[in-house]
């Protein structure tokens, strides 16, 4: 059986299954909306899945840039759509 | 061996057998690529294969498995090659006498309205949802674009829950007709076809031809009838609300730590950029073997049959001729699907000015076009120095192709080799910081 863990998004608390990556927790829950770019303000999602294309990119423990598609959710983590 | 995909477990499965030492380095946490993606166990089509190969690689005292090792770059260290890892935030290094490159390939894209919403994201997006994560990517979904990888995605998603609303390929299957010599030496893949048939069936799922989305905007899909050139036909687009477009062009192969080896590189008759190999798997680089989609993408059969040569050259083992006679007729099919499965220009006439090209950095199709009608631009690199258009995060993975398409669409020139291998070329092959660098490595 998979554990069930907790991390935050945006201050939320988000729950997931551990393993799961940060953007697939999110889209679990209904939460597409990742981040918004830097100059049109447009929401972004997961694009290509597997780490290529950075669209995902979120703040993870203040470290800004992660691919939120490649990195697993761990408890307590703090995910951010920007610094 | 770099890459624990198909090509990668199969070379390092070969080399294992006469106890050749093998480091098998992957930046997952789990074995299989992209192409066995499993949470517990391995599902799909022939999927036995891949559960046989990770016991084999797993049970081989010779082969040392790697995990979550990125290998950002590679260089020669005298007779030796010096492999440059990240792994866990801090970097490593290995040495080998001889490195066999399996580094896959991602999902090739087209640009249309909206494709930068979320909602929109590639077939291997959707697939790595369901498969890695065990997370559906949507409700009611559409799976567009062209070639066979739609099949197992869109039966997939319907075997998971989802509701397929349409599954559209570009190109016509008659175009088969082209390949009958491929067809015939390949009757193995009329039971692949026949399985995925099956599913579809077992789901009402029709697949319609001609068809491509062309745009999206707030979950509204536009469906659009389109010509052998991919130019849109004047009757019939319709509108259909989803929750995930999933829309794939074929397959790019990732081609950067072969271009930091110096190993040479050719077009491909899809456009793509691969390796040049000889019949052994060798590049031109001595003791540098690649295998699988960066040698031409082929699919899982032929990179298996890839690995295999290469893992057996690499180690000193005999290749029988029946090696190569297999290779061959993977070869052929390969070859047929990228007949079947072109992709055309006409894409170029689904985009509006104001659609986003570059989506790291925000470029517009109408700033990609004042930079050649205003200032100059000729190629893809000029219009990327006066737009920025590649040069954010992904460094052009997304978006290279597409530039020097329209930019060539612009000109009316085509697009000439050299640019084609100078766009897929990046001085590391995946991102590290200037701290993780400054750090040094891990002593081993």
């Amino acid at each position: 059986m998979t554990q069930s863990i907790s991390f935050t998004f945006n201050g939320s608390a988000i729950e997931c299954e551990e393993g799961q990556s940060i953007a697939a927790a999110l889209i679990a829950v209904d939460e597409r909306n990742l981040r918004s770019t830097r100059f049109g303000n447009e929401p972004r999602s997961i694009f290509c899945g597997i780490g290529i294309c950075f669209d995902c990119v979120v703040a993870v423990n203040g470290v800004a840039n992660q691919r939120s598609c490649l990195i697993e959710a761990q408890e307590g983590m703090k995910v951010e759509s920007a610094l | 061996m770099i890459g624990a995909g198909p090509a990668g477990l199969a070379a390092a499965e070969a080399a294992s057998r006469n106890g050749t030492e093998v480091a098998l380095l992957d930046a997952s946490s789990r074995m299989g690529g992209q192409y066995w993606r499993h949470r517990t166990r391995v599902t799909g089509y022939r999927s036995e294969r891949g559960d046989t190969l990770f016991a084999k690689v797993l049970a081989a005292d010779s082969v040392t498995y790697i995990s979550e090792a990125t290998v950002w770059s590679a260089q020669r260290d005298g007779d030796l090659i010096r492999v440059n890892y990240l792994q866990g935030g801090s970097e490593s290094s290995l040495i080998a006498e001889k490195v066999i490159l399996a580094t896959g390939a991602y999902d090739r894209t087209l640009p249309f309205p909206g494709w930068d919403q979320p909602g929109s994201m590639t077939p291997g997006a959707a697939q790595s949802l369901l498969k890695g994560q065990g997370v559906l990517a949507g409700k009611r979904i559409i799976v567009a674009g062209t070639g066979p990888f739609l099949l197992p995605v869109a039966t997939g998603f319907a075997e998971a829950g989802a509701e397929i609303v349409g599954l559209f390929d570009a190109n016509s299957p008659l175009r088969w007709a082209l390949s009958p010599k491929a067809l015939l030496e390949n009757i193995s893949k009329f039971a692949e076809l026949l399985y995925y048939a099956q599913l579809l069936r077992k789901h009402s799922i029709t697949p319609r031809f001609g068809r491509a989305v062309t745009a999206f905007n707030d979950g509204v899909a536009t469906i659009s009838r389109i010509n052998p050139n991919f130019a849109i036909k004047e009757d019939g687009s319709e509108s259909v609300q989803v929750d995930v477009v999933a829309v794939g062009w074929g397959f790019v192969p990732d081609v950067s730590l072969g271009g930091i080896l110096g190993c040479s590189q050719r077009v491909d008759s899809d456009g793509t950029v691969i390796f040049d190999v000889d019949k052994n798997q060798q590049s031109s680089q001595p003791h540098i073997w690649i295998v699988g989609e960066a040698t031409g993408i082929g699919g899982a059969d032929l990179s298996l049959i890839e690995g295999e040569i290469a893992g057996l050259a690499a180690s000193g083992q005999k290749i029988e001729k029946s090696h190569l006679l297999e290779r061959i007729r993977k070869q052929r099919f390969a070859d047929a699907l990228k007949r079947t499965y072109p992709v055309r220009d006409g894409w170029r006439n689904w985009i509006s000015p104001s659609t986003i090209i570059c989506r790291c950095e925000e470029v517009t199709s109408q700033e990609i076009r004042d930079s050649v009608s205003e200032l100059g631009a000729e190629d893809s690199r000029t219009s990327k120095l006066f737009t920025r258009a590649g040069m954010g995060l992904c460094q052009g993975r997304m978006c290279s192709r597409n530039v020097s398409e329209i930019v060539s669409g612009i000109t009316q020139c085509a697009v000439v080799d050299g640019e084609r291998i100078a766009a897929s070329n990046r001085p590391t092959a995946a991102p590290i910081s200037l701290g993780q660098l400054a750090d040094g490595k891990n002593s081993l």
